[in-house]
């Protein structure tokens, strides 16, 4: 009980330090500062009817490849924390095969999946999503697989490739902002045409930045998964 | 009390029962969790603080009039950061579950009074 | 201008690219990483050079082609780019250093770390709260890897928690961004800071605030919420600690800055509190501390404690606050990466395991080089940064923060020392320093640089300019020389002496010549002996001239910081030489600290009449009215500490005993005078400042310590020890007499000085040269080596009798001056003491002269031959001198007489032929005839001589024989020669005068500072959950601080 006290006084501290907070807060009526900007110029500026996905991929594009790139280093240092010994072969240990009604189900959702993941990132402009959203789909749908199939292996070389290569397309995305148009273009969107309002082609290069995210995140994602899963030593 | 002030609450409440967590629990695990409730705690206040009552999500579709978009959708700017903070978060947890696991195998106990060695 | 956007490309570019390239091996991929690196430096620099050289302006660069507030936009400002330069040069270096370390980790670990300078450089550009954010993670968890990629527990369990910390200052982070976003309505940072300043009192945006602040504070590793920091310098690999505490502490320093215009008053006083807490706490921490990497991690976090309060100074040091903080930072960084590179070469745990390179002279510089730039000694950017700091608190008034301030720094000089000592003077290991040349680049790039930009950031201050470097280049050269055969530096150095004098001494003004003399013909008569020496003598001739060029600069400074870094600069020199004894390492450290502890008391005290006069030179001190006790006080103790008075004296007699010969006459005879000096300035400055409680206190302290001087000397066995004892009881007679404020009074203390210097140096080279042949320090182990070297014993008495002051020789014209003078003044009391101890006197002397030359000869020296010639020609030198002084004192004292009547303008001596006269009420008072009395001496002692002649041929030598005659072998058989426990009775008598009281008082001081040191450290018990109620209660007591309570 004694070992309880100092742990309820620093959170009774913190409840009275966010009741300040609750007490204070006025309901919002109105957009201010930034934001109304945003609604007022976002669509116009960039094309992207998904004024969360305008601010994500162009406004703040810088944080967003920030998060990429945290993402990335993430996966990186868990490869590197949870790097095996080279093992002999038929040393992993049995495992239970997973059953009929995984596997087959398995069969069925993983496409499904996957589709709707690409669906999400390539429509982050149009409607809820994105690139981070449609990755974590298509990763977990890598991770169904995982637990459907005992001997499914992800191929290293090639999702390794498409890490690579969707995050080096991104910075270059950027960098063309840099050299097309200006100084202060860096990750501009408005790199490509903004189209039509609304439609898939549309919002310059927030498609294809969303997309790049999407295979980015999936593939960083599902290695995540498959390096986490077990079998070290 | 409307809609904001209970998800304020809620993410509050969450902030304290992460840190009660992180306070209390020795398995290292669980003190994970406890930063992680924490985390989805902000997020949700984050979320909170940028709902407008009565507003529609902030896409631009037929439901919105675009000239009066500034009138009829909530403010973005919280999402976008949340998103952003949302796979922070991931990347970070992942991580210290690796450190777990690593820490694991060396002396096969998720106590975190068993890892004093560094001290003074 | 490459557009700063390419540095934040070019690492996450080729960060994604590298994995792809994993087949093509590490050399490849490699070559890439460090052109990367490479490539970001360039940038840096060119926009470095750019503001530096080309006047470039403030450039602000917005991305995806919208203004801030709606995108992220990036600065880069002056500030900006020394930051990122210095970062990226940091981790170019580090990549280099630790390339192998990344190496055996795969293509992986070079990814990260080119992230983790991606998140640094992101860190300083970004005017963007949230985008601060992101780049503090990249920063963070790129660093997390890098700790804990070596799979070792110590490393995991740091890096978790680091983790810990870092998660929870990540939430307080993210929530103070949405609750300031929530009230402002922006992101942008300058934004948000003049909408602070407009929104006025929001509870909201105080909270968010607040903790969007202490989330960077945790982040800095402040006390107490850094528990886990220390884990982490501890446990990592070195080369990742090196760049904790270099680059990314900077980095997060500079996020500071940023965002601290978001800051209330209050919370910035708050801000400055933590910070000076951290330094003050961490290096008390530190000295108990004995594993090498958390000692380093203390003093790092310490150092980061120093700029946080810098930074939130800001306002209060106005225009110097980029002079400070860079001194302050550059010092840091370089010195502490360099640290913890050399760390991972010696690779010992324990700080005495780093006597390992002891036989490597380059590494020894330059781990001396890093802590003395860490301690802020000349000459280093922290020394100028740290004196403008003072200077301009003192102004403010901030006495609470000086005082803390400098308190640390001491104890930072004594840990830092102390591990110094032990690798010059700890028993050589077996272990040999595994080098690769990779690791040792680093290490020498930063080793030159700190020199580099010691010397242009100390003349970037306005008091620096005037530092004349000239001398400190000879320094340098010594140093690059340092292979050559000792006598030609020997001679270089002598040379350069005579030209420096030559020059110099001509155009001071006479008291100013006097002391010129002192120092210039005791650096020549002090560096012959080293002709004796043969081989290279690594390490003497630097640190020797190191000192002479600080004591000459005394001479010179006009300025309050010309005389301080003259100061610092002796003060260095010489605890090198100290350093160089056998036994010394003790002995040597008590002197530094006394000695830095006394050179704050001036800093402080300089610091203070600038405050009050607003003028920086010497003489202003004249000016102080308000604080003139207390600054009077603060410099006469810090010059006391230089003369040894009283309760300041304890380190002076191990220091010049166990000196090498050479080294104690340079230490006693020449470097006591600087302290001299020292009062002498201040007396003439201040004397007309309603002080004379004060003179009338130093007298007393003056008269003290003459006698306990003199009797602790009468009680000495070791020969070296007496002498150094009678040093600090001469220096108490000079302080007496200066404290006289009489114009004879004066005479006498610049008789004293001068004879000082001449007889000491002749006692300390002669008895030195001695105990080096005898190779023992104790007199009775000597004996009768009158006829084995009777030219030291000429030099000896002749030593002897001046000393003593009787007559014929110049001691008797300072007693003569000094009795005149205090009797004139009034000061019966003290006088009676004076007197007395010039009885006490002649016991040591007696003993010393007796139990070396005379009595019957041990059987071990009955070979023993005269000394080496190159001792005995400045001895002989030194013989002149005195005799000529002796017959013409007239040739000095009047001269100094008439200059001194500026200052005190009474009756002085008047002379007549050779003959002086001392007058009271236009009565004649006194009279002291030089020749005359030669002359009556002369007689006396011719008399005397025959009587002897005459009377002693009928006696029988005494032998070997006679002396120990029979019965049981005594168990210790020095007992039974006669000059052991010579005193003995008198021990009976005084002997509780001789009681160290001051020592043991100074040994209580010191174990107090350990034993708090050793009590509060417990408090980081390495547990994980204990730091995370560090942190916790860390915010909330310092939130409900600031709120003025719970509601």
């Amino acid at each position: 009980m004694i070992k309880r006290i100092i742990p309820a006084i620093l959170v009774i501290s913190i409840f009275f330090m966010l009741l300040k907070v609750m007490t204070n807060i006025t309901p919002k009526y109105d957009l201010t500062g930034v934001s109304k900007t945003y609604a007022e110029q976002g669509a116009s500026d960039l094309g992207a009817m998904n004024l969360v996905t305008a601010i994500v991929v162009t406004y703040r594009g810088l944080d967003t490849l920030g998060e990429v790139a945290v993402l990335f280093m993430a996966g990186t240092g868990i490869a590197l924390l949870l790097r095996r010994k080279k093992k002999k072969k038929g040393s992993v240990a049995k495992k239970r095969e997973a059953s009929e009604i995984l596997q087959t189900g398995s069969k069925l959702l993983v496409p499904i999946i996957m589709m709707f993941g690409a669906y999400i990132f390539i429509n982050g402009h149009l409607s809820p999503g994105g690139g981070f959203q449609g990755g974590a789909a298509i990763a977990s749908a890598v991770m169904l697989m995982f637990l459907a199939d005992n001997s499914f292996k992800i191929n290293h070389k090639v999702f390794g490739l498409i890490e690579s290569l969707s995050g080096m397309f991104y910075v270059i995305i950027g960098i063309l902002g840099l050299v097309m148009i200006g100084a202060d273009h860096f990750l501009d969107s408005r790199l490509l045409p903004l189209g039509e309002f609304g439609k898939i082609l549309s919002a310059g290069t927030i498609p294809i930045i969303y997309t790049l995210v999407g295979l980015k995140v999936g593939t960083e994602l599902a290695s995540i998964i498959d390096n986490m899963k077990g079998d070290l030593e | 009390m409307n809609i904001t002030n209970i998800v304020h609450i809620i993410g509050f409440a969450l902030i304290l029962i992460g840190f009660w967590g992180m306070l209390t629990q020795k398995n290292m695990i669980k003190i994970i969790l406890g930063l992680a409730i924490v985390e989805v705690g902000v997020q949700l206040v984050m979320v909170a603080f940028g709902f407008i009552e009565g507003r529609t999500a902030p896409i631009l579709d037929s439901a919105v009039e675009l000239s009066k978009a500034s009138e009829l959708i909530v403010d973005p700017v919280p999402q976008a950061l949340v998103l952003t903070a949302i796979v922070i978060g991931v990347a970070v947890n992942a991580l210290m579950l690796t450190f777990v696991i690593r820490l694991y195998q060396k002396k096969r106990s998720l106590s975190i009074n068993d890892y004093k060695d560094l001290k003074w | 201008m490459v557009n700063p956007i390419y540095i934040i490309a070019i690492l996450l570019g080729l960060g994604f690219l590298l994995p792809s390239l994993n087949k093509t091996g590490i050399k490849v991929t490699g070559t890439i990483f460090f052109l990367g690196i490479l490539a970001v430096s360039v940038i840096s620099f060119q926009w470095l050079a750019a503001f530096a050289f080309d006047g470039q302006e403030l450039k602000m660069i917005f991305t995806a082609g919208f203004e801030p507030p709606m995108s992220i936009n990036l600065q880069m400002g002056l500030n900006e780019a020394v930051i990122i330069s210095l970062i990226n040069f940091g981790a170019l270096l580090g990549a280099i250093y630790s390339f192998r370390y990344f190496a055996e980790n795969g293509v992986q670990a070079l990814v990260v770390f080119l992230l983790f300078i991606l998140g640094m450089n992101g860190l300083v550009l970004t005017r963007d709260i949230f985008n601060i954010f992101v780049f503090l993670e990249i920063t963070s968890i790129a660093t997390y890897i890098l700790i804990g990629m070596d799979l070792r527990l110590k490393s995991l369990s740091a890096g978790f928690k680091y983790m810990i910390a870092g998660g929870i200052a990540t939430v307080f982070l993210l929530l103070g961004i949405i609750l300031i976003y929530s009230k402002t309505g922006t992101l942008n940072l300058d934004g948000m800071i003049a909408a602070v300043s407009i929104a006025g009192s929001s509870q909201i945006l105080f909270v968010g605030v607040f903790i969007l602040i202490f989330s960077v504070l945790i982040e800095l590793k402040v006390f107490p919420a850094n528990g886990w920091a220390l884990d982490v310098y501890e446990g990592s690999d070195t080369g990742i600690s090196a760049m904790i505490s270099a680059t990314s502490a900077t980095a997060l320093l500079f996020v500071l800055y940023k965002v601290l215009p978001l800051a209330s008053m209050d919370l910035t006083q708050i801000i400055v509190l933590i910070g000076v807490l951290t330094f003050v706490v961490s290096n008390l921490f530190a000295i108990k501390q004995k594993s090498t990497n958390r000692l380093l991690g203390y003093s790092s976090i310490g150092q980061i404690g120093l700029l946080i309060f810098v930074i939130a100074s800001k306002d209060v040091l106005g225009a110097n606050f980029e002079k400070i903080f860079f001194g302050l930072l550059i010092s840091h960084f370089l010195a502490k990466a360099g640290l913890f590179w050399l760390s991972g070469i010696v690779k010992a745990e324990k700080i005495k395991g780093w006597v390992k390179i002891k036989k490597n002279p380059i590494l020894i510089f330059a781990f001396g080089t890093f802590i003395f730039a860490l301690m802020g000694f000349p000459p280093f950017p922290s020394l100028a940064a740290k004196w403008s700091l003072v200077m301009i608190l003192a102004e403010n008034g901030s006495f609470l923060w000086i005082s803390l301030i400098l308190i640390a720094s001491l104890l930072e000089v004594l840990y830092l020392l102390r591990w110094f000592g032990y690798i010059i003077k700890l028993e050589d290991s077996e272990e040999k320093v595994e080098k690769s040349n990779h690791q040792l680049v680093p290490i020498y790039v930063v080793t030159v640089l700190l020199y580099v930009a010691g010397f242009y950031l100390t003349r970037s201050f306005d008091a620096g300019l005037t530092i004349n470097f000239i001398p400190l280049a000879l320094v340098g050269i010594l140093f690059l020389i340092d292979f050559l055969p000792a006598y030609v530096k020997n001679t270089l150095v002598l040379a350069a002496i005579s030209y420096y004098g030559y020059n110099l001494v001509p155009e001071l003004d006479t008291l100013k010549m006097i002391f010129a003399l002192i120092f210039l013909v005791g650096g020549i008569l002090t560096f012959i002996p080293g002709y004796s020496v043969k081989g290279k003598r690594i390490g003497f001739y630097p640190v020797a001239v190191m000192m002479y060029v600080g004591l000459v600069g005394l001479i010179e400074a006009t300025t309050f910081f010309e005389f301080f870094f003259a100061w610092e600069l002796m003060t260095v020199g010489s605890y090198f030489l100290i350093l160089r004894g056998k036994r010394s390492m003790p002995h040597a450290l008590s002197y530094i600290l006394f000695s830095a502890g006394g050179a704050y008391l001036i800093l402080f005290g300089f610091a203070l009449s600038g405050a009050e006069t607003g003028s920086v030179l010497l003489t202003s001190l004249s000016d102080v009215h308000i604080y003139a006790t207390v600054v009077f006080i603060l410099l006469a103790l810090g010059f006391m500490t230089k003369t040894a008075s009283v309760g300041l004296h304890i380190w002076l007699p191990g220091a010049h005993a166990e000196a090498e010969s050479d080294v104690s006459p340079m230490v006693s005879a020449v470097l006591l005078k600087a302290g001299v000096f020292g009062l002498i300035i201040l007396f003439i400055a201040m004397r007309n400042n309603d002080v004379s409680n004060l003179f009338y206190i130093l007298g007393w302290v003056g008269a003290i310590t003459a006698l306990l001087g003199n009797i602790i000397a009468s009680f000495q066995e070791d020969a070296k020890k007496l002498l150094a004892y009678s040093s600090i009881a001469q220096l108490g007679y000079i302080l007496f007499a200066l404290a006289l404020m009489t114009n004879v009074g004066w005479l006498g203390a610049i008789w004293y000085s001068i004879n000082h210097f001449l007889y000491k140096a002749l006692l300390f080279l002669a008895v030195g040269a001695i105990v080096m042949k005898l190779k023992t320090h104790n007199m009775y182990e000597m004996g009768g080596l009158i006829k084995k070297m009777p030219m030291s014993f000429i030099s000896v008495m002749i030593g002897i009798i001046a000393l003593s002051g009787v007559p014929p020789l110049s001691g008797f014209g300072g007693k003569w001056l000094l009795y005149n003078a205090f009797i004139l003044k009034g000061w019966y009391f003290q006088g009676a003491i004076i007197a007395f101890s010039g009885v006490v006197a002649f016991l040591y002397l007696w003993k010393l002269i007796y139990s070396i030359f005379l009595g019957p000869i041990k059987d071990k020296h009955r070979k023993m031959t005269e000394v080496s010639v190159w001792y005995l020609i400045p001895q002989y030198l030194i013989i002149g001198i005195l005799m000529f002084i002796a017959m013409k004192p007239r040739m000095i004292l009047e001269k100094v007489g008439i200059s001194l009547k500026e200052y005190l303008p009474e009756d002085t001596v008047t002379w007549n032929g050779n003959a002086a006269s001392t007058f009271a009420d236009g009565k004649l008072f006194g009279v002291w005839d030089p020749f005359y009395i030669m002359i009556i001496v002369m007689v006396l002692f011719g008399t005397l001589l025959a009587f002897l002649l005459v009377a002693s041929r009928k006696a029988t030598k005494v032998k070997m024989f006679n002396v120990v005659y029979s019965a049981e072998r005594p168990e210790s058989p020095q007992t039974t020669h006669f000059s052991y426990n010579m005193f003995s009775h008198y021990r009976k008598a005084m002997g509780f005068l001789a009681l160290p009281l001051v020592s043991n008082f100074w040994d209580f001081i010191t174990d107090l500072f350990h034993s708090t040191s050793d009590f509060f450290r417990k408090f980081y018990n390495g547990s994980a959950q204990s730091y995370i109620v560090h942190i916790i209660s860390f915010v909330v007591f310092f939130y409900f601080i600031l709120n003025g309570g719970i509601f």
